[in-house]
């Protein structure tokens, strides 16, 4: 860990005021900090924004209001979003450990960086980490790496599981910066890696998130998140998917359907939701509109059997949702 | 009778045990607010650890793990992986688990820490440490202070019931000695107990 | 006190220590002046380092020394043809492997010190490093062992001639130890006594090896590991990095402290070695077989290590067959010093065979539980010596039975629960126990208490609660009251090193001849001492029972007597004798079953419920064995399903980290049934225990690998079984 300057604002204002290259807020630290030890993130000036009243979970005109802040734990457990978007408190729950959601945030959680073990370990180039210094997981290991969305300069995954909920949710995210606040769409927020994977989302030097909205979707009180991975539980997702559906008597009249483990960043599928609307709900629906699922994919050595997990992954996700009454 | 199993302070201290072995309130520093000292400046914390009033002067890249082991000689508390990926260095902030390798111990001004040294009273074990040892949840006892730190988190949540929900709850917490089933039962044995 | 605590369900004599968080591990010791030691590893493959930059480091606050190849501090290789490492650090500028160890930064705090070393940098000249064991070819074979029926010329005429023939082909990676505990080192010197605290399997072998290292009188060291954070055969040999601590601290002239980082873990102390294993099978079409053939390719690191054998024990026990060939090879890689780890031979060996023999019954239409008693060794398949007590027949009868094997589909993919599809498997374990010298010192006091000591070490293995059990069970007195040692190189010489599942078995029957000597020195001295109540007695009139001495109506407590005769405590050694050529081989033996789910979409494995039962001998803590059964096989569900560090070109492990080499979790393990048949083995000693710790882990793996075969149809034959291999 390089040696580093350490403040605790007391304001959002005082947070913002100086963004300074080389600075960093610390909510939960659990990417922070492990990145820090790492010397992957090498903050000169660390900001503890935990005084910050980046609080409350309510509901507003805009729909749920989450603050960065709040912990994936309080999140997964709060009643409104238990009731109204299952999937949101199941992803947090398919999350980590016990100990790291009672430590980490929502903001914090949408930053996470990647889980990449090259990212990860700076005896090795990567060209996130160290722009242009090339990408060993092009040809090495890379089972767990991106299928959508990759580039020739970066196949890393986005690890975030609440992420992929919240696409599929619509969800947006506010900013605050000395400039103001402003609302970005999620499905926007992370951006493909392109030739600048070291540009991971649309946030400003400085710029704090201090809440995360979800729109309002009465029929998200039918949906899951559904992860597959080797371990039962405290890893990160193989796959997995988000997916909620409105149905008219025994016909999805609509979906929502997003995937993890699979994209560079989470992955919102409209080809699929599109083939699934007007269809009976059955399992030969799900599996057709799967299919689509897998447009423009591009495996790599270890990953090849991602699109047909990612298929079977969203038929599972769509039969589960079925048997909730 | 624990003396003959290991324990000797003198070893464990060195010849002048300058240090109290379990006793949490070390005068290592000074204010609650100490300004910078060295380059990057060192941050003053006065965190409550195991219901003593702790005053420290921290480096900021001192982990509240790294504290209770290496300052205030709290070793209880175990460091499998410093990276948030076994569960042995659990310990409780404000009441609740959390890995201490991943918590910076400049941002614990004013916080509860609760280790393993201070879950029983006195000569009393816990619940949960009977139970562990009842049902034999450990072996090597390296992941143990962490594990029944974790379990007591969990009993406190009291969402988990069934044998599947507990393990699911434990699951952050690695024991490569396989003592799990025996983990479950001490769980569930304390559970009852307290129920 | 007159029930004997043999067998019996005793709480460990360490828990209440372990449970408060108050027993000391080799980091938890602060002697006055600590200061803290970082490793830096290679980044490189192979080759030579041409420099290194420290200025930087050296430069750093709080750095208080740093050493590299090029500013060392000395210390004495001692490789003699075997042992895990055959160079020691610091002392050329060769690079063997990438992460080996080329520096060690020394500061006031653990902070300064990691983060000086991550200023230092390193210039190499490298050449391509030999990482891949799948494009290696056939190893140098160790010793061939070969059994050919009357008339046979070769083992393939057999193996090609049927009339049914198998031929199965395993790999595995490489798999580690990650016991809980990073290794680490507190080394403190008083002039020239080192007194080392660093977990260790071996301490009376670990402590003499650092003083050869350091080139010092092993009278000059103490190495001390009464509580160590698993061992797994991770911990058998004195590996380099407490060499090095224990050298910079004699330069330095301060107690220094180094722990490996987890990432470094994984490189600088042993690692299970890669491996490719063919076995091959002839049998008639009832499944008998007619040959066996065995050959094995392992990882063996051009740096040291462990010479794998995953035939010997397993192909060269199990079964009986009139044809029988094993070859053994290494080869040689320029990767991590690889060491024995749980089951070192019979977990990757025992994997290949009961895939193969799960292949043949499912063949011949056997059912996988009946073709194994239709090969039935009753003998030794290679020495021809009868098993001691080996009564595996009715493991597998028991088993079955208890875990309801009757139920299993016949044909594969055929049973299925709501989206999962469901398959049992089955497998054979047989682990050998070695028959060891053991000494052991019983110490009466006068307070009452009887203190037990040995030089073995405790890992989690319960030998704390053994050696209380033994002493209770020899004297005649509650648990209680016997005090346990271990775990330290300074008590008497000849503790059973904890290695190959060996303490119980040999340390049983050497705190019985301590115990017998201990109550002689204590009777003479009743008889001797003038100030004894027993003084001028023939010895033949005094007897001891349950903790006092009597004599016609005269009677009194050991504690009693010594107070008399004002001495604070009475001891004796006892020892047992290496074992002598039996015409016995000793063999522990289980039979596993396992129950999975695959899911018929998404394939994820999960294990069910497993049953195993094991015919062991004489179980001395019921409560610490079942522990080791269940510890053992919740390995051999990690070794199937989960564990593996791939290797890459360059010689990095790609999954070296917790998060990344998985080991099972919580939500990973089932309930688990484990029982033991209670024969104690009459011919290896009189305590009639044999080894245990190693062989729940041996074939478990294959009993979950059976399992998934017969829930999908699907043999995966390249470790560990992972879902994407099911699509
Ligand atoms: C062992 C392990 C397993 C895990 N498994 C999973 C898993 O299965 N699924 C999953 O989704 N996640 C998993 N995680 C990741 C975990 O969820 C994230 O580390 C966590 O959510 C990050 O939140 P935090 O508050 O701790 O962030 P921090 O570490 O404090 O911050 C992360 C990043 O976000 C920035 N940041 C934080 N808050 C703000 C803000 N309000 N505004 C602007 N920038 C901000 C920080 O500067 C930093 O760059 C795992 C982590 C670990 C260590
Ligand atoms: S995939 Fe991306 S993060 Fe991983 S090594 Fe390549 S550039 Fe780095
Ligand atoms: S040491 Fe903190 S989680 Fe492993
Ligand atoms: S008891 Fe050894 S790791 Fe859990």
């Amino acid at each position: 860990m390089r040696e580093f300057r350490f403040e605790r604002p007391g304001t959002v204002a005082d947070a913002v005021r100086r963004p300074a290259p080389g600075t960093a807020f610390l909510a939960g630290g659990t990417t922070l900090v492990d990145l820090m030890k790492l010397e992957v993130m090498t903050p000169a000036r660390v900001l503890d924004i935990n005084r910050l009243p980046l609080r409350g979970i309510d509901q507003t005109r805009d729909g749920l209001r989450i603050g960065a802040l709040e912990r994936m734990r309080d999140v997964a457990a709060h009643d409104l979003v238990r009731r109204r978007y299952p999937m949101l408190a199941q992803a947090l729950e398919a999350s980590a450990s016990g100990q790291l959601r009672n430590m980490a945030s929502i903001g914090g959680n949408l930053l996470q960086r990647t889980r990449c073990g090259y990212f990860r370990d700076v005896s090795v180039p990567c060209n996130k980490r160290a722009p242009g210094s090339g990408c060993p997981a092009i040809e090495g290991e890379n089972r767990m790496h991106a299928v959508l969305g990759a580039s020739d300069a970066c196949v890393a995954t986005h690890p975030s599981d609440l992420a992929v909920a919240l696409v599929a949710l619509d969800a947006t995210v506010r900013l605050r910066s000395r400039a103001g606040t402003r609302d970005v769409a999620l499905r926007d927020f992370h951006l493909l890696p392109g030739t600048t994977p070291e540009r991971e989302h649309d946030l400003r030097p400085g710029e704090l998130v201090t809440d995360v909205i979800v729109p309002d979707l009465g029929w998200a009180s039918r949906s899951v998140y559904v992860k597959i991975r080797d371990r039962q539980s405290y890893e990160f997702a193989l796959a997995s998917a988000a997916v909620a559906v409105r149905r008219d008597g025994d016909t999805i009249a609509e979906a929502r359907v997003a995937v993890g483990g699979m994209g560079t960043r989470p992955w919102r599928l409209p080809a699929v939701e599109a083939a699934l609307a007007g269809r009976p709900a059955a399992e030969a629906s799900y599996t057709a509109a799967a299919e689509h699922a897998t447009d423009g994919v591009r495996p790599l050595r270890h990953n090849a059997f991602k699109p047909a997990l990612m298929r079977r992954t969203l038929v599972r996700a769509l039969l589960e949702l079925e048997r909730i009454r | 009778m624990t003396e003959s199993y290991g324990i000797s302070r003198r070893e464990l201290l060195g010849r002048s045990g300058t240090v109290a072995a379990v006793a949490a309130t070390v005068p290592l520093a000074v204010a609650d607010t100490a300004p910078a000292r060295a380059t990057t400046g060192e941050v003053g914390v006065r965190m409550t650890v195991n219901g003593s009033v702790t005053p420290l002067t921290v480096d900021p890249r001192e982990t509240l793990l790294d504290v209770l082991r290496e300052r205030l000689h709290l070793t209880g508390t175990k460091k499998g992986c410093d990276r948030g990926q076994c569960g042995a260095c659990t310990v409780h902030v404000d009441g609740e688990r959390v890995v201490s390798c991943l918590t910076l111990a400049a941002t614990l001004g004013g916080s509860r820490v609760t280790t393993i040294e201070g879950l029983a009273r006195g000569d009393r074990l816990h619940p949960l440490q009977q139970a562990f040892i009842d049902h034999d949840g450990f072996q090597c006892g390296f992941c143990t202070s962490g594990q029944i730190m974790s379990a007591a988190a969990v009993l406190a949540d009291g969402r988990a019931r069934t044998d599947d929900e507990v393990r699911e709850q434990m699951s952050g917490n690695l024991c490569r000695c396989g003592a799990y089933p025996g983990i479950v039962a001490a769980i569930q044995q304390a559970r009852k107990e307290a129920s | 006190m007159s029930v004997s605590p043999i067998g019996r369900e005793t709480a460990r004599v360490d828990g209440p220590l372990k449970v408060t968080g108050r027993a000391p591990y080799a980091a938890d010791y602060h002697p006055d002046g600590l200061v803290h030691g970082h490793l830096v590893l290679a980044t490189v493959g192979r080759g030579t380092l041409r420099a290194m930059d420290v200025t930087r480091a050296e430069a750093a606050p709080g750095v208080i020394a740093v050493y590299t190849p090029f500013q060392p501090v000395r210390l004495i290789n001692t490789f003699q043809g075997f042992g895990a490492e055959n160079y020691v650090p610091l002392q050329d500028t060769t690079v063997r492997f990438r992460g080996q160890i080329i520096g060690l930064v020394v500061a006031g705090t653990f902070e300064q010190a990691r983060d000086a070393a991550a200023l230092i940098t390193a210039d190499y000249a490298g050449t391509p490093p030999r990482t891949s064991l799948a494009d290696a070819g056939p190893g140098r074979s160790q010793d061939i062992v070969q059994v050919l029926a009357p008339g046979v010329a070769s083992i393939d005429d057999v193996l090609r001639a049927g009339p049914v023939t198998i031929t199965t082909t395993v790999t595995q990676p490489a798999q580690h130890h990650v016991a809980m505990e990073p290794h680490a080192t507190t080394a403190t010197w008083e002039d020239d006594q080192l007194t080392v605290y660093s977990g260790a399997q071996m301490p009376q072998r670990s402590a003499p090896a650092i003083a050869a290292g350091l080139g010092i009188d092993p009278a000059k060291v103490r190495l001390i590991c009464r509580y160590t954070g698993g061992g797994f055969g991770g911990r058998s040999p004195a590996w380099n990095e407490a060499k090095l601590c224990a050298a910079a601290a004699r330069a330095l002239g301060r107690p220094l402290k180094v722990v490996l980082s987890r990432e470094q873990v994984f490189t600088t102390v042993g690692h299970r070695p890669a491996v490719r294993q063919t076995v091959r099978l002839a049998a008639q079409a009832d499944g008998r077989l007619l040959a066996l053939a065995h050959d094995s390719d392992a990882e063996y690191p051009a740096a040291g290590g462990w010479p794998l054998i995953p035939a010997q024990h397993t192909s060269g026990v199990l079964y009986r067959t009139p044809n029988l060939r094993l070859d053994q090879r290494l080869v040689t890689l320029d990767t991590p010093s690889t060491w024995a780890m749980r089951a070192p031979g019979e977990a990757p060996g025992s994997f290949a065979l009961e895939t193969a023999l799960d292949e043949l019954a499912a063949r011949t239409g056997v059912d996988p539980v009946e073709l194994r008693l239709r090969n039935y060794a009753t003998q030794h398949p290679v020495e021809g010596r009868p098993f001691s007590s080996k009564h595996l027949d009715q493991c597998y009868r028991l088993g079955a039975t208890r875990f309801g094997w009757d139920r299993r589909p016949a044909r594969p993919r055929s049973r299925t629960d709501g989206d999962w599809l469901i398959g049992m498997g089955m497998s054979t374990a047989a682990y050998p126990t070695d028959r060891e010298a053991a000494t052991v010192r019983v110490r009466f006091h006068d307070n009452g208490r009887v203190s037990v000591a040995s030089g073995t070490s405790d890992l989690g293995t319960g030998a704390w609660t053994v050696l209380a059990v033994a002493g209770a069970d020899t004297l005649g007195l509650p648990v209680e009251v016997i005090v346990p040692e271990l775990g330290d190189s300074a008590l008497p010489p000849g503790g059973v090193g904890a290695v190959g599942s060996a303490v119980t078995a040999n340390t049983m029957p050497a705190v019985r001849a301590a115990g017998r000597a201990a109550i002689g020195t204590l009777l003479r001295a009743a008889v001797e001492n003038p100030r004894s109540p027993f003084h001028g007695l023939d010895p033949a009139d005094v007897s001891y029972r349950q903790g006092r001495l009597h004599s016609g109506r005269r009677s009194m407590g050991f504690d009693e007597l010594l107070r008399a005769i004002g001495t604070p405590a009475l001891d004796a050694i006892g020892a047992t004798d290496p074992a002598q050529d039996s015409p016995y081989a000793f063999h522990s033996f289980g039979a596993h079953f396992c129950e999975v789910r695959v899911h018929r979409l998404t394939a994820e494995i999960r294990v069910n419920r497993f049953t195993s039962v094991f015919d062991v001998g004489t179980v001395i803590n019921a409560r610490t064995a079942r522990s080791q059964f269940i510890g053992g096989i919740i390995w051999g569900i990690g070794h199937a399903l989960l564990e593996a560090d791939p290797i890459e070109p360059d010689g990095r492990y790609a999954a070296a980290t917790m998060a990344d080499y998985l080991v099972p979790v919580n939500a990973d393990i089932p309930d688990i049934d484990v029982h033991w048949l209670g024969y104690p083995d009459p011919h290896i000693s009189e305590s009639g225990a044999r080894g245990l710790g190693e062989l729940g882990t041996v074939a478990s793996a294959a009993a979950v690998g059976n399992a998934v075969y017969n829930a999908t149809g699907i043999r995966v034959h390249d470790l560990p079984i992972t879902l994407d291999k099911l699509l």
